[in-house]
């Protein structure tokens, strides 16, 4: 007569998996929340009084409405922009002179200010704000 | 005849100390992430050469709703700058990152005043933003 062996289940024990799940989510929630961040950077000088008028003046001008970039008077679009700028600022050698005055209006969505401003640095112009309060900010 | 009675104790298992310290640690670390700006909503817009950004000092949103947040918390653009030059405090240049987290849909009368208040703060500005996978 052959003896059968009696077969050994080995079962997770059920009160644990509720234990398992719990650590599962925290897992994935601080996995979620340590997602690196990815953007760019802008040097930011203290905000500054507007400076004399006719210095500026000499300054590149750039307004930006939802519809159009316009340098100098000149309504662009971006690649056009791009080129101009570039153009404009490798006669410049100081960096006095490679300042770029931005005027937004206030209707001006981000992403278009992002790509001007991101246009601006890699011509390898130093962005200034000017706002509605007169306050001029350098962005280099 | 007197019958003693049999003594019970209850002792916490040793081998359940490292699951509890685990769930602690765990615990702690859930806590002081509650305290940062992820319960905003916000889309960021996206651009071409978005590269990773060194951790901040601070962060400042602009919701969906285009209400100012300094770490989470909601403030005027009046009181950013103040709020800010606490935050950052001696900090050297360099190590003044400020996260500028922006919806997608705000306009320059919304995140131009907020970039002000970063300059005046001395804040070295990051703008978060979407990698474009798109135009890659």
């Amino acid at each position: 007569m052959k003896l059968q062996r009696g077969k050994v289940l080995v079962d997770p024990p059920a009160s644990a998996s509720s234990d398992i799940a719990f650590i599962l989510i925290i897992f994935f929630l601080v996995c979620a929340a340590v997602q690196p961040e990815t953007g760019i950077s802008q040097v930011l000088p203290k905000t500054e009084e507007k400076k004399d008028k006719q210095e500026q003046s000499k300054n590149l001008e750039v307004s930006i409405t939802p519809t159009s970039i316009v340098l100098n008077g000149s309504p662009l679009k971006l690649p056009e922009f791009a080129q101009r700028l570039t153009a404009a600022l490798k006669q410049k050698t100081r960096d006095a002179d490679k300042i770029v005055t931005v005027k937004s209006s206030p209707d001006t969505p981000y992403p278009l200010w992002i790509d001007v401003s991101q246009t601006i640095k890699e011509a390898g112009g130093i962005l200034t704000l000017e706002l509605e309060s007169d306050r001029v900010i350098n962005v280099e | 005849m007197k019958i003693q009675r049999k003594r019970l104790t209850a002792s916490v298992p040793a081998f359940a100390m490292g699951d509890i310290g685990f769930l602690l640690l765990i615990f702690f670390v859930i806590l002081a992430r509650a305290q940062d700006d992820s319960h905003l909503q916000w889309q960021p817009a996206k651009l071409e050469e978005a590269d990773m950004v060194a951790a901040p000092l601070a962060s400042v949103t602009i919701d969906t709703g285009f209400k100012t947040y300094l770490d989470g918390k909601e403030l005027s653009n009046d009181e950013l700058a103040g709020a800010l030059m606490t935050i950052l405090g001696d900090a050297p240049a360099g190590q003044r990152n400020v996260f500028l987290k922006v919806h997608k849909e705000a306009k320059a009368s919304h995140f131009e005043p907020v970039i002000a208040a970063i300059s005046e703060a001395g804040g070295d500005l990051i703008h978060i933003l979407e990698p474009d996978e798109q135009t890659k």
